[in-house]
């Protein structure tokens, strides 16, 4: 694409996660057009699903809010949720995309009154939540949903049910016969911004998250801390709803292992260190032992690590557990050995953490970015563009960064300035 | 292969765990080791041991060579093999063990030739080699006499209950040795065998 002019002047971001919106509104502010094509019925992905970011603590409404505002300012960008690419042909400056929506059921007038969500008897697993509650059948997809609109469930969208969620609606905003739609879109440039998925925590078996039910996943315990999670932000241990007192976190589950995972998230040292302070905010007497490898808190990010060591109920293993047995009353016990002291050791806990690493989640999609790198993330050469978490594990503040530059090279191309 | 191991002279000489890299089985992989502790907090009888494998691989480093070979640790290894499935660098920590218990032995560390275990693997091997079968009576007391005539005598007689108990309910025989039918050709394999082990343990590739 040296010398010919690009055909299309279009970027098309694929996710609509923290890195998507970010790609989006700093192209559409720079005066490019954006089609933005988002798999779920929401914006906002992982970020929208934690309770606060690290090193500050802020809650994410504070950076989602802000680029919703930028996004419904900006008239040149269109969004798609329930969408993904199914095919993408051509090449840079003149792509032709396959976009495959699925049906919402509810149309651009809903208000997100919730009378749909009150005439809804079905309930199903809720993905915002990781499956750790059930929302109705009808549902507004989270509280900070962009667009703010309801969803109703495929499985009763053709069932009695389905047609008792219509006549709930005042101002006729249900379709039930929503087919979706599959349509081709012309672009100039194409910014990955698919993001990531927690790694399966079922398959460390030796941690028996599968089913040692006080063993939970960092994930999970981002949406226990949330107030807008199932238990309203109380964290408790989902056997018996008590107040743990003795909380472990486990470093490295997953990632760093060949086994599992090669490479290091770099997310996770950071993350437990925010669930050790989330702990002790709300448990005064709680102790929160965490087991680590090598702490990875680099640059400003040490400060925050320093504040937790100077907390003497917080105390830093320097192991990684072998394994989590069963123990008395079904609470988990975390064995292994202290690499410092040598001590074999077998700790009883009333909660246990597992710090799951990042994967690709595109890995499945029939690799459409072109250029991946060994571990499914997409490596930006050449016409391909990666952002944030697609591109292999960053943290929210390096995910913006890596959008921005993401934006940056996807001007270039439909500029036809890049060689 | 057979040539001894060098014992590093001055600090931090690697040369001892360069040798190790590059003649014990699974060494290579030892190199990637990252001192997680997941072998040694895995290890059933972890707490027995004097160092446990993640020390011990960091004392090969350190080039602590009369302790690493003098350690309970290539002894004590039950090669129950949760250590090699679970290590997240892939290092397979017990044939690693085996290995250096192999060296310390030939190098004629005492803590190793009079361990329980290297008498035990003496006694296993020389009826194997020899007939193909391993007899239990003829390895239980090459094992017991391996302590001495009297230790020997006093080890068999307080397991003759066990002996007779077995022999009543058939689990042990009283004629000759069982053999496996042709010795002559297994002897010859395992002279190849050492033949080759001899010429190429160590090349990696």
């Amino acid at each position: 694409m040296t010398d010919k002019q690009p055909r299309s002047r279009t970027i098309m971001v694929v996710g609509g996660g923290i890195a998507g919106i970010t790609a989006a509104v700093e192209a559409a502010e720079a005066g490019y057009d954006v089609v933005m094509v988002e798999k779920s019925p929401t914006l906002g992905g992982r970020v929208a699903q934690m309770n606060r970011y690290f090193p500050k603590l802020c809650h994410p409404t504070c950076g989602l809010e802000i680029n919703y505002q930028r996004i419904k300012k900006s008239k040149r960008i269109s969004l798609f949720t329930l969408s993904t690419v199914a095919a993408v042909k051509g090449s840079a400056g003149a792509y032709t995309v396959t976009v495959k929506t699925e049906p919402r059921f509810v149309k651009t007038n809903c208000t997100a009154c919730g009378d749909c969500g009150q005439a809804a008897e079905s309930e199903i697993a809720d993905p915002f939540n990781y499956g750790m509650k059930t929302v109705k059948a009808a549902y507004l997809p989270h509280t900070m949903a962009f667009p703010m609109r309801y969803v109703v469930a495929p499985e009763v969208a053709k069932t009695p049910e389905g047609e008792r969620i219509k006549a709930a609606c005042k101002i006729g905003a249900i379709d039930l016969d929503d087919q979706g739609s599959s349509f081709e879109l012309e672009v100039g440039a194409i910014v990955w911004a698919t993001g990531w998925k927690p790694y399966p925590a079922e398959n460390l078996t030796a941690y028996r998250w599968a089913d040692l039910p006080n063993v939970i996943t960092n994930v999970e315990m981002e949406r226990l801390a949330s107030p807008d999670g199932p238990t309203q932000g109380r964290i408790v241990r989902p056997s018996d709803g008590a107040v743990p007192k003795k909380v472990a976190l486990i470093q490295c589950a997953g990632s760093r292992d060949l086994n599992h995972l090669a490479y290091c998230s770099r997310i996770c040292c950071l993350a437990s260190m925010k669930h050790a302070a989330y702990v002790r905010e709300q448990v005064a007497e709680a102790e929160v032992d965490v087991y680590y490898i090598d702490l990875r808190a680099h640059d400003k990010l040490e400060s925050f690590m320093r504040r937790l060591k100077a907390d003497p109920q917080v105390r830093f293993v320097k192991s990684k557990p072998s394994r989590v047995e069963p123990g008395e009353g079904g609470n988990p016990t975390v064995c292994g050995e202290n690499t410092l002291t040598r001590e074999v050791y077998a700790r009883a806990y009333d909660l246990v953490v597992l710090a799951t690493g990042m994967q690709a989640s595109v890995s499945e999609d029939g690799r459409l970015a072109g250029s991946y790198d060994d571990y499914g993330f997409v490596f930006t050469e050449g016409e391909t563009i990666g952002a944030g978490v697609a591109s292999g594990p960053l943290d929210v503040s390096m995910s913006v960064q890596s959008a921005t530059a993401a934006a940056c090279k996807a001007i270039q191309v439909v500029s036809g300035v890049r060689g | 292969m057979n040539a001894p191991s060098p014992t590093p002279t001055k600090k931090y000489d690697l040369s001892f765990a360069r040798w190790v890299y590059d003649n014990i089985d699974g060494g290579d992989r030892m190199a990637l080791c990252m001192q997680c502790g997941t072998c040694s907090g895995s290890c059933p009888i972890g707490t027995q041991m004097d160092h446990g494998p993640r020390k011990l691989f960091m004392m090969i480093r350190a080039g602590m060579k009369e302790a690493v070979l003098t350690s309970n640790t290539l002894w004590n290894c039950v090669s129950c093999y949760n250590c090699v499935v679970r290590c997240p660098r892939k290092v397979p920590v017990a044939y690693i063990l085996h290995d250096l218990a192999t060296v310390a032995v030939r190098e004629g560390y005492a803590e190793a030739r009079n361990s329980d275990n290297a008498r035990f693997a003496k006694a296993f091997w020389w009826s194997a080699a020899k007939y193909g079968r391993t007899d239990e009576r003829l390895v239980t007391g090459k094992y017991y006499f391996s302590f001495g005539i009297g230790e020997g005598y006093k080890r068999g007689m307080a397991n003759l209950p066990i002996a007779m108990g077995m022999i009543k309910t058939k689990r042990m025989h009283l004629g000759m040795p069982h053999k496996c039918s042709n010795t002559g050709e297994l002897h010859k394999i395992l002279a190849k065998a050492a033949e080759i082990e001899a010429r190429d343990h160590g090349k990696q590739g």
